[in-house]
């Protein structure tokens, strides 16, 4: 705060640094300070949402391209890891992996179809392969159950809640780190200069199509990754994780957090588990207030809450 | 398939593709004045359904005064819509103007369909409709409320188009259609046809509603399918097209009718009914995303 204030330039910005490092150490401590096994439940949950509005933030945030599919590749990834481990009778983290080059793949060749397409037409299109993609595993139930749910392995064998707390919260930071690495990099630049100005990257030399159609697949694969952990979770796994209202749910995370950066869109994801636990006593109004709170956001302090705390602590540093 | 089936369905997909055409030219009537696609559309459908529904089953109001209190409701919640979310969309208030209204009124479907849920809770509700009983053509047999939705639909989308082509305000709003700045140039006041269109966007989905409530039942989540088919119409046509939709609206209901029948295992066939139409918005898409009717832009 002070360095902030006294504004001196080329500061390192140490506050975002603690803030972070205090949420991290709450977050490996919490199981052990004695948290109640429902509340550990809610945080690992909590974590899948997180790496899906992460993921889904790279892509937006980052390269500005809209996709609404991404609830959907997360369903197509713990679709993926299960029947393959049903039926190939694969070990889990091969199953895992599975999910991950499919959504990769996917993501690929839709990042690469819709190369062309911007704004509403990019949701529109990703809209359409969401519902396809939901309506094709509800249809084929001989193969998915469909809306009955399908049954998915454990991911840890007997694991106690705070067995399958630490995995996920250890996938949480090894997709976040990775995602880090990649937009500290000239990789991250690429990303948002292609979101600034597309024709002026490309004159630069910014291999445009190229970058545009790898943060589609990665943005994918992330989501996958995630889907797949919460198969092997929850053990459980429906069309309706596939839906647009889910979808919906995990803008909101990330609109909330702050949807500009990877880590504020994962803490709103994980805010956001946590409230909808927290005040299951209004029922319904939770998700209004949530769709309520990211339209204030976006229209006020599109920085989200994380940016808008964080952000003057960073002050004088570029994003 | 004898040609008493084939004439049924095809009756079937026309009366389909009335409901299709009134949920589209909303969507269509708004992208082409304010270049936004509003992805809370469907839950202003919805609202009209509800709209109708308070005031047939609760007010006790006549089914046909029903349909005009939820357009009129509809046109003020369209409006106010616009005030207070669309307008920093083209008056600079925003970074990133597209990316914003994408996500806010996306924001807003999240916003609208929870707080009905909360408020009347997941249960269909089913109002009285315009009119009851089966019409018989020969031998077809139509069920009336349907028909009846379907005409006055018609009805209403004949009358939008005159208004469209002969009164003052339709033509402002072609004119802001076809080129904002020259309108803006030429003294009309954009700000207020940008209201209009919204309003009157809204107030045709919740007048689509209000028919269709009666039809297939009122719940909060009435507004999901709907409103993905008038994607895929306002796609096929062309976004902010209104021949486009029309046309578009009754392409999507015959194949979908029809593509219903072709695939013989029939529990399949149905659950991907909402698939071909998806297919369809896709490939017009990527092959030309101006659609039949739209205009082309230099970048999609």
């Amino acid at each position: 705060m002070k360095a902030a204030a006294l504004g001196r330039p080329g500061a390192t910005a140490l506050g975002p640094w603690a803030l972070g490092a205090l949420l991290l150490l709450l977050l490996l401590a919490l199981p052990l300070a004695g948290l109640d096994a429902y509340w550990v439940y809610t945080a690992t949950i909590g974590f899948y949402y997180a790496l899906l509005a992460a993921s889904w933030s790279l892509l937006v945030g980052y390269v500005g391209r809209i996709s609404f599919a991404q609830a959907a590749m997360a369903g197509l990834g713990a679709y993926a890891s299960t029947l393959s481990i049903l039926h190939l009778g694969l070990p889990i983290p091969l199953g895992i992996a599975i999910a991950v080059l499919v959504t990769a793949a996917l993501g690929l060749f839709i990042g690469w179809l819709s190369l062309r397409l911007h704004g509403a037409y990019l949701g529109l299109t990703t809209i359409g392969v969401a519902e396809i993609l939901r309506i094709t595993v509800t249809a084929e139930h001989e193969v998915t159950r469909g809306s009955l749910g399908l049954q998915a392995p454990a991911l840890i064998e007997g694991g106690s809640r705070t067995a399958y707390y630490y995995a996920l919260l250890a996938a949480l930071l090894v997709s976040l780190a990775l995602m880090g690495l990649a937009l500290r990099s000239r990789v991250g630049l690429f990303f948002q200069a292609i979101r600034e100005d597309e024709d002026g990257a490309a004159s630069l030399g910014v291999r445009v199509t190229l970058w545009k159609v790898l943060a589609f697949a990665a943005s994918s694969a992330f989501a996958g990754f995630a889907g797949a952990l919460y198969a092997h979770t929850v053990q459980l796994i429906s069309p309706a994780m596939m839906s647009l209202q889910e979808m919906g749910f995990v803008l909101a995370m990330a609109v909330i957090g702050g949807f500009h950066n990877i880590v504020y869109a994962a803490i709103g994801g994980l805010a956001l588990q946590f409230a909808l636990e927290w005040l299951r006593a209004i029922g319904e109004w939770r998700l209004a207030i949530f769709g309520l709170l990211a339209i204030l956001m976006l229209r006020l302090v599109p920085n989200g809450v994380c940016g808008t705390i964080v952000e003057p602590l960073s002050k004088g540093r570029p994003r | 398939m004898s040609w008493l089936a084939i004439g049924e369905q095809a009756i079937n997909g026309l009366v389909v593709s009335v409901f299709y055409a009134l949920a589209a030219l909303g969507l269509s009537l708004i992208f082409g004045v304010l270049r936004i696609v509003n992805f809370a559309h469907g839950e202003l459908y919805m609202m009209g359904g509800f709209a109708y529904w308070l005031a047939v089953s609760t007010l006790g109001v006549p089914p046909v005064l029903g349909v005009v209190g939820a357009a009129v409701v509809l046109f003020a919640v369209g409006a106010v819509i616009e005030i207070l979310l669309v307008r920093p969309v083209y008056t600079g208030k925003v970074d990133r103007p597209d990316e914003y209204a994408i996500m806010i009124t996306f924001a807003l479907a999240v916003l609208l369909q929870n707080l009905m849920l909360a408020v009347f809770g997941p249960w269909p509700q089913r109002p009285t409709p315009l009119f009851r009983g089966r019409v018989e053509i020969g031998e077809l047999i139509i069920s009336g409320d349907r028909l009846a939705a379907a005409a006055v639909g018609a009805l209403l989308i004949l009358l939008l188009l005159l208004a469209l082509r002969y009164s003052w305000a339709g033509k402002a709003v072609r004119a802001v259609s076809q080129d904002r700045e020259a309108a803006q140039y030429l003294g009309l006041r954009v700000r207020n046809v940008s209201l209009l269109a919204f309003g009157l966007g809204s107030a045709l989905a919740g007048t689509a509603g209000a028919l269709m409530g009666p039809v297939f039942n009122v719940t909060p989540v009435m507004g999901v399918i709907p409103v993905i088919k008038a994607y895929v119409v306002v796609v096929l046509g062309g976004l902010g097209s209104i021949p486009g939709a029309i046309l578009g609206a009754l392409i999507l209901g015959q194949v979908e009718t029809f593509a219903t029948v072709l695939i013989p295992d029939t529990t399949r066939a149905l659950a991907y009914k909402d698939a071909y139409g998806l297919l369809v918005l896709i490939l017009v898409l990527l092959v030309r995303p101006q659609g039949l009717f739209g205009t082309r832009e230099r970048r999609a």
